[in-house]
């Protein structure tokens, strides 16, 4: 071990940003690990400053290292130059704290935020010598684990991971700990550790369920195929939110990470319905913390941290019930430390320039808001319940309020789009220069000019939501519509940017794949590909040749139109919003029918029956 | 009000922390202790902190120097004692007190430079110490303003001590000219040696360990910077 570690620093010699792979950051958990002590290595399968931005790793970490029988260590995948390295020199895949072997580890658990980290999954599973496919792996082997957004639904790793846990893991975590502890000492088969952790709920083991497919590659049959377990599995929620764990130590990293500050969780999930969302729909039923549970955390992480930043995190923060309360309570313990609070999130319908003044003291510059359609058919067709009239009242207040350049986010490929919805994205730009900006009298403006910045990505129809049927756009559709809509923008003040579109429609494939898709993913890693989010290692020909050897069709993933009654290969989970909910939530976006929000009028879809939330305010 | 020089180490793993990091890590140590920080007037106020003569990433140092402003009323032991609860293990506040002398005066630094290799041949002192008796090596210095330059190593060589051959490897200390009017990075005269050795049939030094030992001032009259 001591020897591995003296050649993994003579790697970081070689590699740029070394301060990547040394670990030892305050508030890093270092144990001392024990014969009869389980080991947790919580992989993320990207870069250390994109893994430590994410808030789920911070809380899952510190929660199993409070643990006294628990030994949790973080692993990030290595960039390119990093990975030559360490392959060069065969070191495996090392944990941060302690560098252990991640293959040395009882449980192995990656947390799947995107779709195009997949092969990075396969990749540091590959660097680590793990086994990939699970029918490969005994005894002395690890289990892995996937958990997060994506989990929901993997089935294109399902020959790779042994079980997915399904919802937040607050409680199931702990459980299945609990679980891997009675089953060590047991002398039982590593199928005796997996059925003991079904029987838990909100977990799902592949290898227990037999899938037959047509002639026409549609799923005929998708079975559980030992009793014990069952047809379809729930996800886990944690239901009184304002008493789940949240860390109040956080590791505060040495270099810059992409969110690099105190992310406070204000609540989980989101009222509002947009029928593209995933999180709107696997995270209901929305839960929040009180201001009081609120403050303390903050001033914990405060005195903590160190940071100088602190952010209002949720999927639609200012839909906080009391977030004129929350942010008077965090100012008076920011104020005097000259900490920023910031708002990640805006909806142009409830945005005030008295809210925006109150958190962002000190840096004036951008605003960012999402209007996602350029025209009201198409957002009432998404059920993005924002009107034009709003966008321009908003830019106004912010323009009129000193700032000088908004971003605005659209989705390009909508269900139902047409051109004129495209030129929409033009016009509503210019509408916000034009109305926004200029019909503030000229002694009234702050700054001399604005800018906008139309940010477009490519619709990606994911799983759980209305729009789960919906084919993708093609890539020469995509692209016609993106050099329409820049060939549409005259403006100088207006700047586009959009989204490349091979990566969209891979990551439709993955999102709606199913298992047959866990093969081109392991050929796919050994022709190379890693870092797919990455424009510095995304190359797509690489993938279109995994999947040409394999003889599967992208196109049938993400270009298909699926008839209602098709078996998904996703049907397993049980996000608690039922089909016949979303079948109707798709019938009503043809109809350009909207869905009010949870707070204006429930609209049955399912998730009371969790008991707790939103439901039941 | 009063301005503090805070020395010290920065060892282990923390030699691969850059400047900037560095910087980020004091501050929010001093925001973790609690310390009453001066903090800069205008538009983004800062801490008021200076660092003296920049460390390379990937050097240790056992002589860091950091000037830091504090509201009056705050004893220096116990700055010592709140930041060295708040900062990572790998970087230790060694002493807390009046900045007497100013570092401009800082004219050298003193190395302790460790070749990873063996001595079979039992020469490798010599060569080294033949390497540092030429008149002229060439080396590439880069700066800023003027770009790539041909330099002379040993227009910057204070100081070169014989070997001595230890469990890690040659261990040698090494004085270089420091701060603001000449200075050279470490790596460049190590790097430089290695090249040398490499080609005169020396050893094979597989990589280096560099740790700064103490910061000189005075060039007339050499004493420790602190």
């Amino acid at each position: 071990m001591a020897n591995f570690k003296t050649q993994y620093e003579d790697c970081l010699r070689r590699v740029q940003k070394p301060a990547r792979y040394i670990g030892n950051e305050f508030g890093s958990v270092h144990k001392e690990k024990t014969d009869d002590m389980m080991s947790f290595a919580f992989c993320f399968p990207d870069v250390y400053e994109v893994g430590m931005s994410h808030l789920g790793m911070k809380i899952l970490y510190h929660m199993l290292n409070e643990r006294d029988d628990t030994v949790c260590e973080r692993v990030f995948a290595p960039w390119g130059d990093m990975e030559d390295e360490m392959r060069g020199r065969a070191i495996p895949l090392l944990s941060m704290e302690s560098y252990t072997p991640v293959r040395e580890f009882d449980i192995v658990g990656f947390t799947l935020q995107y779709e195009m980290s997949y092969s990075n999954v396969v990749n540091m599973l590959d660097l680590a010598g793990i086994p990939l496919r699970t029918s490969e792996r005994g005894a002395g082997d690890p289990f892995v684990c996937c958990g997060g957004p994506c989990a929901y639904h993997a089935e294109p790793l399902a020959e790779l991971v042994d079980f997915f846990i399904l919802g937040e893991g607050e409680e199931v975590n702990n459980e299945i700990m609990d679980a891997y502890k009675k089953w060590r000492g047991s002398g039982g088969s590593r199928d005796d550790f997996l059925l003991s952790i079904v029987a838990l709920g909100g977990v799902y083991v592949p290898k227990f369920y037999d899938v037959e497919f047509n002639d026409d590659n549609t799923i005929k049959r998708f079975e559980p195929n030992r009793p014990g377990v069952p047809k379809r599995v729930r996800k886990r929620i944690i239901l009184d939110f304002d008493k789940c764990y949240a860390p109040e130590k956080l590791i505060v990293p040495f270099m810059e990470t992409v969110h690099d500050r105190i992310q406070l969780e204000l609540f989980r999930g989101c009222i509002r319905g947009c029928r593209f969302c995933q999180a709107g729909y696997i995270y209901r039923p929305v839960r929040e913390r009180g201001v009081e549970r609120l403050t303390k955390i903050a001033e914990s992480c405060i005195k903590n941290t160190g940071y100088d930043e602190m952010s209002m995190t949720s999927l639609s923060t200012s839909d906080y019930r009391n977030l004129q309360e929350l942010i008077d309570s965090l100012l008076e313990l920011t104020v005097d430390k000259r900490i920023n609070l910031s708002l990640p999130s805006l909806r142009v319908d409830n945005f005030s320039m008295e809210l925006m003044e109150k958190v962002q003291k000190v840096k004036k510059s951008g605003l960012t808001f999402a209007p996602e359609a350029g025209t009201q058919r198409l957002r009432d067709v998404i059920n993005k319940n924002v009107v034009e009239s709003d966008l321009i009242r908003t830019s106004k207040i912010a323009f009129g309020g000193g700032y000088n350049r908004i971003k605005l986010y659209f989705m390009l490929g909508l269900p139902t789009e047409t051109y004129d919805d495209v030129k929409g994205i033009a016009d509503l730009a210019k509408k916000v220069i034009d109305e926004g900006f200029f019909s503030i009298p000229p002694e009234e403006r702050r700054g001399r000019s604005v800018s906008i910045t139309v940010s477009t990505s490519f619709f990606v129809p994911k799983p759980f939501t209305p729009f789960q049927w919906e084919p993708q756009n093609l890539i020469s559709e995509m692209e016609d519509k993106a050099r329409f809509l820049k060939e549409n923008i005259r403006s100088k003040k207006i700047v586009y940017n959009w989204h490349n579109s091979d990566i969209s429609l891979l990551e439709a494939v993955f999102a709606k794949g199913d298992r047959r898709l866990s093969e081109v993913l392991i050929t796919a890693q050994k022709l190379g590909c890693k870092f797919d989010g990455w424009s510095d290692f995304f190359d797509y020909d690489k993938w279109l040749e995994a999947f040409k050897i394999h003889n599967i069709n992208p196109a049938f993933y993400a270009n298909r139109r699926i008839p209602y009654d098709e078996i998904l290969p996703w049907d397993y989970a049980d996000i608690g919003v039922p089909k016949s909910f979303l079948i109707k939530e798709h019938k009503k976006a043809y109809e350009g029918r909207t869905t009010p929000g949870c707070r204006e009028k429930c609209s049955g879809c399912g998730a009371a029956s969790f008991g707790g939330g939103v439901c039941f305010e | 009000m009063s301005k503090r020089r805070l020395m010290f180490s920065k060892l282990g793993m923390a030699k691969y922390i850059s400047h900037l990091d560095l910087l980020r890590c004091f501050t929010r140590s001093i925001m973790r202790a609690e310390l009453p920080v001066v903090y800069s007037q205008g538009f983004n106020p800062h801490q008021k902190m200076t660092f003296s003569l920049p460390l390379s990433v990937g050097v240790t140092s056992g002589c860091e120097c950091a000037d830091i402003e504090f509201r009056d009323g705050i004893a220096d032991a116990e700055i010592m004692e709140r930041l060295n609860a708040s900062l990572p293990p790998d970087i230790r506040i060694l002493s807390v007190g009046d900045p007497k002398i100013s570092a401009n005066d800082i004219f050298a630094a003193e190395y302790r430079v460790t070749l990873l290799c063996d001595d079979p041949d039992g020469n490798a002192a010599r060569a080294v110490d033949n390497f540092f008796a030429q008149p002229e090596v060439a080396i590439i210095k880069r700066t800023k303003k003027k770009g790539e330059q041909e330099m002379n190593l040993m227009d910057f060589v204070i100081g070169a001590e014989t070997p001595k051959i230890t469990d890690e490897g040659i261990e040698f200390y090494l004085t270089l000219s420091a701060g603001g009017q000449k200075n050279l990075k470490p790596e460049i005269a190590v790097e430089a040696l290695i090249k040398y050795l490499r080609s005169n049939r020396g050893p094979d030094a597989a990589g280096y360990n560099i740790h700064r030992i103490k910061i000189l001032y005075d060039k007339n009259n050499p004493k420790i910077f602190k």
